[in-house]
Parts: C-alpha cells; sequence; structure tokens
C-alpha cells in the first residue's frame, strides 16, 4: 500500500492562499476580542512555504471507500509565514474602562481618549510537533485532533520588537492563542472545509449545531459529581467513578456529540426539576413511546428505524434510551439517562440500560450507564459475559471492558423481569440468570413507576445491517437469528391488569424491602431516616405513564 | 432623554444648594451633550412617580429583542417638595436638558430653593449638613444591582459612593467612592475605586468673570440669579453702568483644570488639562461655551465650541486631534425646540390653534398646587416663585425638541423628544450614511410617565 501526499499542489492553487486568509480572518475575529483591540485582525500574507511536513503514518484503524481512521505523527520545521495586521488601543485607562459599568465608572474627561496604533505581527520559523487523529468519513467529513500540544516554538516579530517589553509580551500571549488555534480552531475550520467539499448539504446544519453549541454542555463523562453514592446511598471512591468513564480520550469522545449531551441533560434536568422545557431529541426512542397496546411488534415508529439500521463503527448515530430509574436515587440522581450506544448487528440485543458490552476495536456496542456504579459480584459479571457472549464475542477485544453498572437488589421476582429477549433461551440456566439480573434494578423501578418501565424499546425490527467482514459472520446470522424471533415482551403493564392483586401485593412488599433495605443503608451512613423512602411514592411524570 | 431618577437626583442637588457644574468632569457637558446625547434603543417604558417628597419610585420596562426591566428606588432625607414631577408638568427644557448655562458660582451660599441664606432662613447649614441620598436600582433578567448613596457633610463636603453589583464582574462588582469639595472658585475632587485599584484626582479653579475679586461690589452680586437691582445699594449707579457695558461687550467665566488617575492594580494611569471659557447668565450677547482639552501621555487635542444661537436652537461642534497618530475626528450636533404640539397635523387639528387650547387647558390645573406653595413660603420668597411662574410661562411654549448629530463616519443621529398629553416621549433613529442598503442602525421609542 502506498500513500501518495502532494504539498506543493496546495501552493500551486490560486484560489488557495486567498480562501485560507478569508478562514483564518473569519476564526480570528470570531470569538470577542480583549478590548485592547480596536480593529479586526486582518490576515494580509499567508504562505505555508516550500517545505513538506514529515508525516509518519502510527496505525490506520479504519481503512475503506467511504472512511478512514489513522494516528500520525506530524513534524515541521518549515518556512511558512503569516502576518497579521490589526489595531491595538495603546491608553491603558481606556482599554480599562471600556468594559466596565458606567455607573461606577470615574468618568475622566479626556484621559482615557484614544490613541490608537497599528500593529503587524509576522509569525514566522514554526516548528510542530503532533500526534494527530484523522477521522475521515463521507457522511460526516473530515475531523482532525491533535492529541498533543503541537506547538514547539516560533518567532513573533512585530511593529514593537525595539521594545523588549513588549516583544515578551506578545511573544507569550501569541503563541498562547496559537495553541487554543491549532486545539480548538483548527478541526473546526478543517471540518467545515471537508463539509464544503464532500457533503454541502450537511453545512447548514452545522450552523446550527455551531450556535447551539455555545451552549454550556455537559459532558457527564469528563466531569463526574463530587458526591458520588450508587443506588443505595454508599459512596463511591473516585477511582470507581474514573472507571465508569470512557477510556480512549478524544478517540472515544468522538462517539457521542456535546449538543446531544446537553439535550439529554435538559430532559433529565426537566424532570428533576419543575421546568417545562423539553428539548426534542432525535434519534431517540422512548420507552414510554413504544407502548405495548400502541405498537405491534413488527412495527416500531418509523422515526427510529433508519437511525438504528445504519452501520459502520464510528460514523453511525447514536441511539440513547432512556431507562428512568425514577426515585430508586435520592431526588438528584433520581433520573440519569442511561446512554445505549448501537450498533450495526448488536443493536438489539444491547438493549437494557443494565447490560453492557466488551468494546470491540471495529465493532463497538458501547453502553455507557451514567447510573453510579454498585459492587458488582463477581459471578454477575460472569453471568452478565455468559449471555452477552451470542453477541459479542469473536470480536477482539481490545480495550478493557467497561464497568459494570447492575445495582443489586438481594430480592428478585421474574415477574419483574420485564425486558426479555425474545428468543427462547434454550437452556434454563441462561434463562435463570436473565432473572437474575433482570429484576436487580427493575424491582424498585416498578416499585417507583408501576407501569413506565412496562414500555419496552423495541428494537427487534431494526434491520441489521449485512453483514461485512468476514469476522462478523457468525454474529451477524446469530443477530439475524435473534432478531427474527426477537418478540415484543409481553407488556407487564398487560399482566399486571391481568393478575392485579398478586402483583399489587408484589409492589407494596418490594416497595417495603427496597425501602427497608435503602433505610438501613442510609441509617448506616448518616443515621437520619425517613426521608429516604419519601421520593418513593412519586407518581412518575405523566410521560412515562405507560397506558 | 434624562431618566426620572436622574432628574430627581439633580432635583436633590439643587434643594441642597450643590452646584454639580462646578467640577472637572462636568467641564464640557455642554457641548458633550448637544453631541452625544443617548439614542434610545428599542421600546422603553418608564412608569415613575415621587410618591412623597421623600420617597422615589422608577419602574422601566424596556425590549429589545427581549424584554428586560429594571426596579428603582429613591430615598432624600430633604423633602423634594419644589419638584415638578408629574410628566405633565416637568419643565422639558429641565428634563431634556438643551444648552447648558453655567450655575452661578454663589449658589453653594444660597440655601433651599436657591433662597439666599443671609435673608434669615433658618434651615440653612444645618439641615444641609447630613442630608443624603439613597438610590437603588434592579435590573431584572441580568440580576444587576446598582446602589447610589450622596451624603453632604457640610456646606462644601459631599461624598458620592456608588456600587455596582453583578456575577460577570470581577470580585461580583466594583464600588467607586467619590469625595467633593466645592469651593465656588475651585471644586476638587478626590475618587476612589476597587477597579484596578484606581485612584484619581481632579480639580477646577475658576477666574475672570465672577470668579474674579471684583473690582466693584456688584460685580459678582447680580449674577447670583439675576437680583433686582433693588437691592443693589443705591450710589454704585456709575459702576453698575460700567458693569453694563463690559457685559455688554463678552462677559464670562474662564475655568482651568486638570485631572490624574493611577491605577495601583495594573500599575497604568492618565492625565489630562482642560481650560474652559463660558458666557455668564447676565452676558447679553449670544451665548457660548469653549472648551480646550489636552491629554499630554496620549497626544489627544480635543476642542469644542458649543453656541446657544437663538432661543430655540443650539449648535455644537468638537474637534480633537492625535498628535501621535495624526487620527483627527469632528462631529456636530444640534438642537432645535419647537412650540408646536408634537403631533397637531397627526390629529388633523390645527396646530396653533390646538397649541393655544393646550395653553388654555393645562393653565388652571398648574397654578393650584403652585399656589399652595406660595402661600406657604410666601414670606420669604416671592422672588423665586415669580421666576418660577416665567419659567413655566417659557416652558409651556415648548413642546418638543429635535436633536441632531453628524460625525466624519457620515453617522447621523436623530432624535425627537415631546410631550403628547401626560407623556414625554422621545424616538431616535441612528442611520448610517455610509452603508446606504441598510442605513437605519438602530430605532428606538421611550415612553415616560411620572406622577
Amino acid at each position: 500500500m502506498a500513500f501518495n501526499f502532494n504539498w506543493s499542489p496546495l501552493t500551486a492553487d490560486a484560489g488557495f492562499y486567498k480562501r485560507a486568509r478569508d478562514l483564518l480572518t473569519t476564526a480570528l475575529n470570531k470569538s470577542p476580542k480583549p478590548p485592547i483591540i480596536v480593529d479586526d485582525i486582518i490576515v494580509t500574507e499567508f504562505n505555508l512555504g516550500s517545505v513538506p511536513p514529515d508525516l509518519e503514518i502510527l496505525e490506520i484503524g479504519d481503512l475503506a471507500e467511504d472512511r478512514f481512521r489513522g494516528i500520525f505523527k506530524m513534524c515541521y520545521s518549515g518556512d511558512a509565514f503569516l502576518t497579521l495586521k490589526t489595531r491595538v488601543q495603546a491608553n491603558p485607562l481606556n482599554t480599562c474602562l471600556s468594559a466596565k459599568p458606567s455607573f461606577t465608572s470615574p468618568q475622566p474627561l479626556a484621559a482615557a481618549s484614544s490613541l490608537t496604533i497599528p500593529l503587524q505581527i509576522t509569525l514566522s520559523e514554526i516548528k510542530l510537533s503532533a500526534f494527530i487523529i484523522l477521522v475521515f468519513s463521507k457522511q460526516k467529513g473530515l475531523t482532525i485532533v491533535f492529541r498533543n500540544d503541537p506547538l514547539e516554538s516560533l518567532k513573533v516579530s512585530s511593529t514593537f520588537d525595539s521594545i523588549q517589553f513588549v516583544r515578551d509580551y506578545l511573544q507569550r500571549t501569541i503563541e498562547g492563542k496559537l495553541r487554543e488555534l491549532f486545539m480548538e480552531e483548527l478541526p473546526a475550520i478543517i471540518h467545515r472545509l471537508s463539509l464544503q467539499l464532500w457533503c454541502p448539504d450537511q453545512i447548514a446544519k452545522e450552523d446550527e449545531e455551531a450556535e447551539e453549541s455555545d451552549e454550556p454542555g455537559v459532558n457527564p463523562l469528563a466531569t463526574p459529581p463530587l458526591d458520588a453514592v450508587d443506588l443505595h446511598g454508599h459512596l463511591l471512591d473516585p477511582t470507581a467513578i474514573s472507571e465508569l468513564s470512557l477510556d480512549g480520550g478524544p478517540e472515544a469522545q468522538l462517539l457521542f456529540s456535546q449538543k446531544t449531551l446537553s439535550r439529554l441533560s435538559d430532559i433529565t434536568n426537566s424532570q428533576v426539576t419543575s421546568s417545562l422545557d423539553t428539548s426534542e431529541t432525535t434519534d431517540v426512542l422512548f420507552r414510554a413511546w413504544a407502548g405495548p397496546d400502541k405498537i405491534d411488534p413488527n412495527n416500531t415508529p418509523p422515526l427510529s428505524t433508519p437511525n438504528l439500521a445504519r452501520s459502520s463503527s464510528y460514523a453511525s448515530p447514536h441511539t440513547y434510551t432512556f431507562s428512568d430509574n425514577g426515585s430508586q436515587d435520592q431526588g438528584s440522581m433520581s433520573s440519569r439517562p442511561s446512554l445505549v450506544h448501537l450498533n450495526s448487528a448488536t443493536a438489539g440485543l444491547s438493549l437494557g440500560s443494565g447490560r453492557h458490552s466488551k468494546a470491540g476495536r471495529k465493532k463497538k456496542t458501547r453502553v455507557v450507564n451514567l447510573r453510579r456504579k454498585a459492587e458488582t459480584e463477581p459471578n454477575s459479571e460472569q453471568e452478565d459475559e455468559g449471555t452477552f457472549e451470542d453477541a459479542s464475542t469473536g470480536m477482539p477485544a481490545s480495550e478493557p471492558t467497561l464497568p459494570h453498572p447492575i445495582l443489586e437488589v438481594p430480592e428478585e421476582d421474574p415477574m419483574l423481569s420485564k425486558v426479555r429477549f425474545g428468543r427462547q433461551s434454550p437452556d434454563p440456566q441462561q434463562q435463570q440468570q436473565h432473572t437474575a439480573r433482570g429484576p436487580s434494578f427493575r424491582a424498585a423501578d416498578a416499585a417507583a413507576i408501576p407501569s413506565a418501565d412496562m414500555a419496552n424499546l423495541n428494537l427487534s425490527s431494526a434491520a441489521p445491517t449485512p453483514a461485512k467482514s468476514s469476522e462478523k459472520q457468525p454474529q451477524a446470522s446469530l443477530a439475524t437469528g435473534a432478531k427474527s424471533d426477537l418478540k415484543r415482551p409481553t407488556s407487564s403493564s398487560s399482566r399486571l391488569m391481568s393478575d392485579t392483586s398478586s402483583v399489587i401485593l408484589e409492589q407494596a412488599w418490594i416497595m417495603k424491602m427496597a425501602g427497608e433495605i435503602a433505610r438501613r443503608v442510609y441509617d448506616e451512613k448518616n443515621g437520619n431516616p425517613p426521608f429516604w423512602d419519601d421520593g418513593r411514592d412519586d407518581a412518575p411524570p405523566p410521560a412515562y405513564e405507560a397506558q | 432623554m434624562r431618566e426620572f431618577m436622574h432628574y430627581i437626583t439633580n432635583a436633590f442637588y439643587g434643594a441642597t444648594g450643590w452646584n454639580d457644574d462646578n467640577t472637572y468632569k462636568e467641564l464640557n457637558v455642554t457641548a458633550r451633550e448637544l453631541i452625544d446625547f443617548p439614542l434610545p434603543r428599542g421600546l422603553r417604558l418608564t412608569l415613575s412617580s415621587l410618591a412623597t417628597p421623600h420617597f422615589a419610585t422608577s419602574y422601566q420596562l424596556g425590549s429589545i429583542g427581549v424584554v428586560d426591566g429594571s426596579i428603582s428606588y429613591l430615598h432624600s432625607t430633604v423633602p423634594l417638595t419644589g419638584v415638578a414631577a408629574r410628566s405633565d408638568h416637568i419643565p422639558l427644557p429641565t428634563l431634556l436638558r438643551s444648552y447648558r448655562r453655567l450655575h452661578d458660582l454663589g449658589s453653594r451660599n444660597t440655601g433651599r430653593w436657591g433662597v439666599p441664606k443671609g435673608e434669615g432662613v433658618v434651615d440653612g447649614v444645618e439641615d444641609q449638613c447630613g442630608d443624603s441620598l439613597f438610590y437603588g436600582r434592579l435590573y431584572l433578567p441580568q440580576s444587576l444591582l446598582e446602589g447610589l448613596v450622596v451624603r453632604r457633610f457640610s456646606a462644601d463636603l459631599q461624598v458620592q459612593l456608588s456600587a455596582v453589583s453583578e456575577r460577570s464582574l470581577r470580585n461580583g462588582g466594583t464600588l467607586l467612592g467619590l469625595i467633593q469639595y466645592d469651593r465656588g472658585k475651585y471644586g476638587i475632587e478626590g475618587l476612589a475605586s476597587t477597579d484596578g485599584g484606581l485612584l484619581g484626582f481632579r480639580g477646577l479653579y475658576n477666574f475672570g468673570g465672577d470668579a474674579s475679586p471684583p473690582r466693584s461690589p456688584i460685580a459678582g452680586t447680580p449674577v447670583s440669579g439675576g437680583t433686582p437691582t433693588g437691592n443693589n445699594g443705591s450710589g454704585n449707579d456709575q459702576q453698575t453702568a460700567a458693569t453694563e457695558r463690559e457685559r455688554d461687550r463678552i462677559y464670562g467665566r474662564f475655568s482651568a483644570g486638570g485631572e490624574v488617575y493611577y491605577g495601583t492594580l495594573n500599575k497604568s494611569g492618565g492625565t489630562s488639562l482642560g481650560l474652559r471659557f463660558a458666557t455668564l447668565p447676565t452676558h447679553r450677547g449670544t451665548p457660548l461655551t469653549t472648551t480646550l482639552t489636552i491629554n499630554p501621555l496620549m497626544g489627544n487635542i480635543s476642542a469644542t465650541y458649543a453656541v446657544l444661537a437663538r432661543d430655540y436652537c443650539s449648535l455644537a461642534t468638537r474637534m480633537e486631534f492625535n498628535v501621535y497618530s495624526y487620527e483627527s475626528e469632528w462631529a456636530v450636533g444640534m438642537e432645535l425646540w419647537s412650540n408646536r404640539r408634537p403631533a397637531g397635523f397627526l390629529l388633523g387639528a390645527d396646530p396653533r390653534s390646538a397649541s393655544a387650547r393646550e395653553e388654555h387647558k393645562p393653565q388652571p390645573s398648574p397654578p393650584e398646587p403652585s399656589k399652595k406653595e406660595r402661600s406657604f413660603q410666601a414670606k420669604l420668597e416671592w422672588r423665586l416663585d415669580e421666576d418660577d411662574d416665567t419659567k413655566d410661562n417659557e416652558k409651556e411654549a415648548y413642546r418638543g425638541v429635535l436633536k441632531a448629530r453628524l460625525d466624519q463616519n457620515l453617522r447621523i443621529g436623530l432624535l425627537w423628544e415631546g410631550r403628547v398629553k401626560s407623556l414625554i416621549f422621545s424616538l431616535g433613529s441612528g442611520i448610517d450614511l455610509r452603508k446606504l442598503d441598510e442605513p437605519f442602525r438602530s430605532l428606538g421609542m421611550e415612553i415616560q410617565f411620572s406622577s
């Protein structure tokens, strides 16, 4: 295999430099400028030079006609240069007062009069050394991420070179700014450029996203809460939390769009608080929608179907399900979304927030459960692996297993294991495993929200993509097999209707038990009891009440 | 349009006899207000009230895309009884601030409502000491809080403390302390701000005109409010004639001042020097004000010239030049008063008859309160009441004002202010002649009602 990189054709294209200058100018003027800069920053000269950077291919993770993923090492010490022109305010009093409220301004008469000085800055002798992760796909364009700080050194020469103090200051400031540019702006620029080239129809959407991305997004993986407790009020130690978060750095971060996460957090917040605002989240299938009497097993809402059917490891849309674990936790923890990243063939099987998968390098099924991790018993782990084997065995487990989000409740009740994969498990042991795990988080669920949980996600009709690699074959066949006899789980709400009395008894009992356990745990912790099971009787939000 | 609370604050200064013009900060205020008048943006409604003579409230609701507003309260220990606060009685020239004439330097010697102290007023100096004003304002969506305390310690000394609290500011807010000392002939100010640890000092010294040591004993006296000649002694006819002749030439006051600032935390500073010549109200010719300010550090020179060309028309120009960067700026401003009823032809009525009717109509109502005042203070200040009456008549004549400005970037600012019934409105627009495809940069209307 050979690659052919052309450096000179970039410079041969007459329009290239003009386009690049324009892009740089807009990028530099986009963010609000400090008051000391009184004019637009204009890129007057830009030249990439004649020396190409050294590029070393470290790893190619994915290679196909329409997508590419690889890691490079780049070194550059060429003769590229860049000249900027702007005007700065030389009166310190003016800049100092301009950003302050006028009510407490000392209102100087003329001491703050402005003196603007044109400033020209030339950046040259740029030395770069970086690890670059490059991801390309036809649908999503080109994404470049710098894994480290790429800037090694650079020379700044300006109008004020004769003044040592100003020169040092400029050098320092510009280096800082440039680092920011490389880490944040440049990937965005390149992404936009690539979208223009390959998928111009996405640009409008990107604009919207850019506007929305101003909102402070919540990345639950990056910032775990301070005092994390698990379901029963045990304090989690930080290491356990860090295990919860994704490993793999930027690579893995690519999987989750900041926008969607912030929307999800909006929705959860709206449930916790009395906010009426629930932002619309696409590519999401709510359990409440999939009510048993609304939808027949073979027909999922058309909204969800195309998304679930997509394949491709990185470019696939993320599908999130909500498992409303309601008032299991107190107040703030009451409803945490569990994010389920569904993927091609294994999509149907990764359903159920309690499950997780081993993340393969090529085919990834990631289940990120945002609930706090409870102490998981080793055998439950085994069980889980056992049940999941059909979904993900054979994959190269190149990434560590994600921690177990399964929550332990000692009592179990077969009635309440509501998520079933319609596939009849041949051996009763597996059935046993299902039921053993099923109620662990559902028992309390049902206690709190008798009906919400019954609305189960039906992913059975998600059309699995044709298996691509040979490696996938057995799984694919299995998955199709699974899909074909995936049935709507018999809705336990209807079951509840049928034998109401027993269920009510059970519920009462479970409620009592869960309350008891929780109270005991809580008592052990702080000895402050009755508050704990207050939230238990809360009615579920109307959206989650299945009919 | 000045905000109601600003108007009341000025009324407080007036009530305590503080001359807020005698400071270096206000050196070029005449031209500044003719040129840099603020343009309203969006729609803004203000509802204010001087509920009791000590207490005023104001509510503001605005909309520039988003709705915002503010609530403000003001408390003054001095009763502001003489202040026309109702929007159908507020004298428009005072509120809309036309060409500002200099206050006489003797005003600090006068007690409340301009009553000379020497004339046996009881509530003189004692009451002024300790007079204070408290003002607070909360901007709602931003939750920005403004607070102001003004306290008069003696006839010459006043301390102001203003504060802003907002989350986005560093340290959550800023505080500015201002201590003002006004001796009439000179006024000095010291200030300290928590913002960058800024310390400042500015001073103004008056000479010439009424400030110069009088060659004749009367030279100063007529200035202090156009006293009737009867007050002056009898044997000074010759000298009076001499001063009258002098005033026929040009008669005014020179003021020179400077300011120095130093930020103790950010190690920055600034300074400027200024000079002003302004004719005094007793000058019979065209009133004019001209100033020159120099910033020696930044090489900035600025000159303004303002003139009250006619009773209803004032003009101002400003030129700035920077000797270091060779940048220059100019701006001209104009103010045109009209005694027409603002919306007269819109309503289809003959403006003249309408104005005549209007002239008739409000007439019966205002005298009643003022009559009361007069009976209340009649013995002491019949002269002042007369003043008020004449002023009232003048003001009734003016019903609206058009302000315009133009600067070197060919930006035009237009502002039309006036009174409709008991609402004071202000309609403004900024126009950019450089961008003719979309010339209107801003458009706004402000409506104020007060009671």
